[in-house]
């Protein structure tokens, strides 16, 4: 799992039809200090995370797979949740 | 998934069985400047080395691709073959905004 900031949004018609219907998200990964790591994952997002929110991507193809609904499917990067807080108390 | 340049195809006279009529393109990894500059920027080559991903979607060079690595790229066929790469979308737009820090 990584942290990363949604930085943007990609649009394509022509795609595995697992994905159908699902919101392809640019992700970038971030250290703790918020600094960018490395380059861009894009990853499947359920949960309408907004531009430059922080969340956090799983690469765990067997729940990516388990959310797109089909066994076949190369889905691998998804959005597991929106981050709040980094510590308790202070927002993001 | 990751975005990359198309830069080539990749073609085998023996292939095994489970990848006959399957095609390969030669992809160049996105770099984060490459997000930055859009889709209608020159093409150009990004920092991490190519690879070879297969393709049944009918990508062909200067598209911009997202593949998927690892071993879900194997995962849409009955009988997995010995790929870790697969292209996944055809990219029509991208919409990016780098954080401003």
């Amino acid at each position: 799992m990584l942290l990363a900031r949604v930085e943007g949004n990609v649009v394509a018609t022509r795609k595995h039809p697992s994905f159908e219907g699902w919101r392809f998200v640019i992700c970038q990964p971030i250290g703790t200090d918020g600094q960018a790591e490395g380059t861009p994952q894009i990853a499947i997002d359920a949960h309408g995370a907004g531009m430059h929110q922080q969340v956090v991507i799983s690469s765990d193809g067997a729940a990516a797979r388990k959310a797109v609904g089909t066994e076949k499917s190369p889905a691998r990067w998804l959005v597991i949740g929106v981050v709040d807080e980094s510590e308790p108390g202070v927002r993001v | 998934m990751k975005l990359g340049t198309v830069i080539g195809r990749v073609t085998l006279s023996k292939t095994l069985k489970p990848l006959e009529g399957g095609r390969y393109l030669l992809v160049s990894p996105f770099s984060r400047e490459q997000f930055a500059a859009g889709l209608e920027a020159p093409p150009r080559m990004g920092n991490d080395p190519s690879l070879v991903v297969y393709d049944d979607l009918g990508g062909a060079p200067g598209h911009v691709i997202g593949y998927i690595e690892g071993r879900e790229a194997a995962q849409p066929f009955d009988v997995p073959p010995p790929i870790d790469a697969i292209n996944a979308a055809l990219v029509d737009e991208m919409f990016y905004r780098p954080w401003p820090g």
